[in-house]
């Protein structure tokens, strides 16, 4: 039952590697980094005290690139569904990379700065060299695309968060939600992000290597705040019903049918100006083929990724993408893609180990999100 | 007299006469991790030594349990079905999965004592 850590030469280590160590962590590789899948509390518990409090997870694995450039913002939506003009400077914006197919190469987060000339992104840990290529192949050789390795990515993410961070830096009081900031924190330059991927209100802050592991004890010091590995991101995110790269998206699916419409500027679509546009266009208009849907199971197991979703006359219309136990509900969740004609379905069957599990068809998230509005 | 072997694959079973209990082992649940849902195999069924028996998934993700001994279950612990965290609170003896009757006690030679047992997991 135990799985033994690979000694792959090519596994990485990030800043805080020897402190979670030392917090006890149980160390797996994701991603190309080793990472803590958990710490001795366990799962469960990090999972209820990120809803609960506040947790800090190490995120270093994350790539996290600036390019730099005059008119950079106009050449990256020739790559991007989004619309720089209409974000204030220091906002961020979720957003996809698609191919000519209209497909997802990864997802990201990208911020306009306060500075015209530079942008921010932040992308997951394995695409982080298919995204660069993607970059280069797309982007005037102009442009410097430089990867910040010199910064580590820790997030706080939790209803206490603000609460928190505020007696290490006042003014990040009040920030808005998808929004970021470069403050000076003692004698270096943090960049500070209300953003996460629990549903909760959170930063994220990216920050030296070498101040990294002093920053995050800093932080330990409130009695609110306790470690959180991957284990409890995964469920946190999966209650939230955000997608994960790899996984509930991919190379293969679109962002009209995992539900991401939201996140596309329709004025781009119309105009049909950026890669993958031409692609996504008439599913934008005229609605997907399948969607991305939350599934409640009958009983107690778990429908994990892989798992067949069957319709009431036993013909198969589609397959759970991730799946596991919500410690926030107490029960069963799992999310998937059934063809769009099912989807106001009462009822679908997942087939867990041959059985044929009734299951609820909801739409996501299966927890509200609880993220930051500022009172006007 | 109980007498209790081990598998390579983490299960224990405590033998007494012909009837076994069987469960995981406390390094079993500490990989594990929280666990969330038992599976358990239905009374009367018979196994083979080996052979999978039952499903203990945790947060992370499903195990399969192999039967340490070949024969008929003729009890499982139904208090699994309402609190599987019972396993991670106490694997050893409140979280026992099944009870089987033994067929052919010579096939316990092929499990470990507690003495091999415990330097298999290097403590």
């Amino acid at each position: 039952m135990s799985e033994l850590i690979n000694e792959n030469i090519s596994i990485e280590k990030t800043s805080l590697f020897d402190f979670h160590n030392k917090n006890n962590a149980k160390i797996v590789p994701f991603g190309g980094y080793y990472l803590p899948i958990n710490y001795s509390s366990g799962i469960i518990a990090e999972h209820n005290h990120t809803r609960s409090k506040a947790s800090i997870f190490d995120v270093s694995h994350m790539g996290q690139i600036e390019i730099n450039g005059p008119f950079v913002m106009e050449a990256l939506e020739k790559i991007l569904p989004i619309s720089f003009s209409k974000l204030a400077p220091g906002k961020i914006k979720y957003t996809q990379f698609l191919n000519h197919e209209g497909k997802i190469i990864d997802d990201l987060m990208v911020h306009k700065t306060r500075d015209e000339n530079s942008v921010w992104l932040v992308v997951n840990a394995a695409c982080k060299q298919k995204d660069i290529n993607h970059l280069r192949d797309n982007l005037n050789k102009k442009f410097n695309i430089n990867v910040r390795n010199d910064l580590s990515l820790i997030a706080l993410q939790g209803p206490k968060s603000e609460k928190i961070l505020v007696d290490l830096i006042p003014k990040i009081k009040g920030m808005e939600f998808m929004s970021s900031i470069w403050f000076r924190y003692k004698n270096y330059e943090i960049l500070i992000s209300r953003c996460g991927y629990t549903g909760e209100d959170g930063f994220e802050i990216s920050i030296p290597n070498k101040h990294v592991v002093t920053f995050t004890e800093e932080l330990l010091k409130n009695n609110d705040v306790k470690l959180a590995g991957l284990g409890a991101r995964d469920s946190l995110r999966l209650e939230a019903g955000l997608c994960l790269y790899g996984h509930d998206i991919n190379i293969e699916k679109n962002p009209i049918e995992a539900g991401l419409k939201w996140s596309i500027c329709k004025d781009r679509v119309d105009k049909q100006d950026f890669i993958g546009g031409e692609a996504i266009a008439n599913e934008y208009i005229e609605g997907p083929k399948k969607n991305l849907l939350g599934f409640l199971p009958k009983g107690r197991a778990p429908a994990r990724e892989g798992t067949l979703i069957y319709d009431a006359s036993n013909k198969l219309i589609g397959e759970v993408t991730s799946g596991g136990f919500s410690p926030s509900l107490g029960v069963p969740i799992s999310m998937g893609y059934i063809t769009s004609s099912f989807r106001n379905e009462k009822e679908v069957f997942l087939n867990i180990r041959g059985k044929k599990i009734p299951a609820d068809i909801i739409k996501l998230p299966f927890v509200p999100h609880n993220y930051f509005k500022r009172k006007k | 007299m109980t007498d209790i072997f081990y598998t390579k694959d983490h299960e224990w079973i405590k033998v007494n006469g012909d009837e076994g209990v069987v469960g995981i082992t406390s390094y079993a649940s500490e990989q594990l991790g929280d666990i969330v849902f038992v599976e358990l195999p239905e009374k009367g069924n018979s196994f083979d030594q080996g052979k999978d028996v039952a499903v203990i998934e945790s947060v992370k993700a499903a195990s399969e349990i192999y039967s340490p001994a070949s024969g008929e279950i003729f009890e499982t612990n139904s208090s699994l079905e309402e609190k599987p965290e019972i396993i991670n609170e106490d694997p050893q003896e409140r979280g026992w999965l099944y009870k089987i009757t033994i067929k052919n006690k010579d096939e316990l030679k092929n499990l470990m004592s507690e003495e091999e047992y415990k330097k298999l997991i290097g403590v």
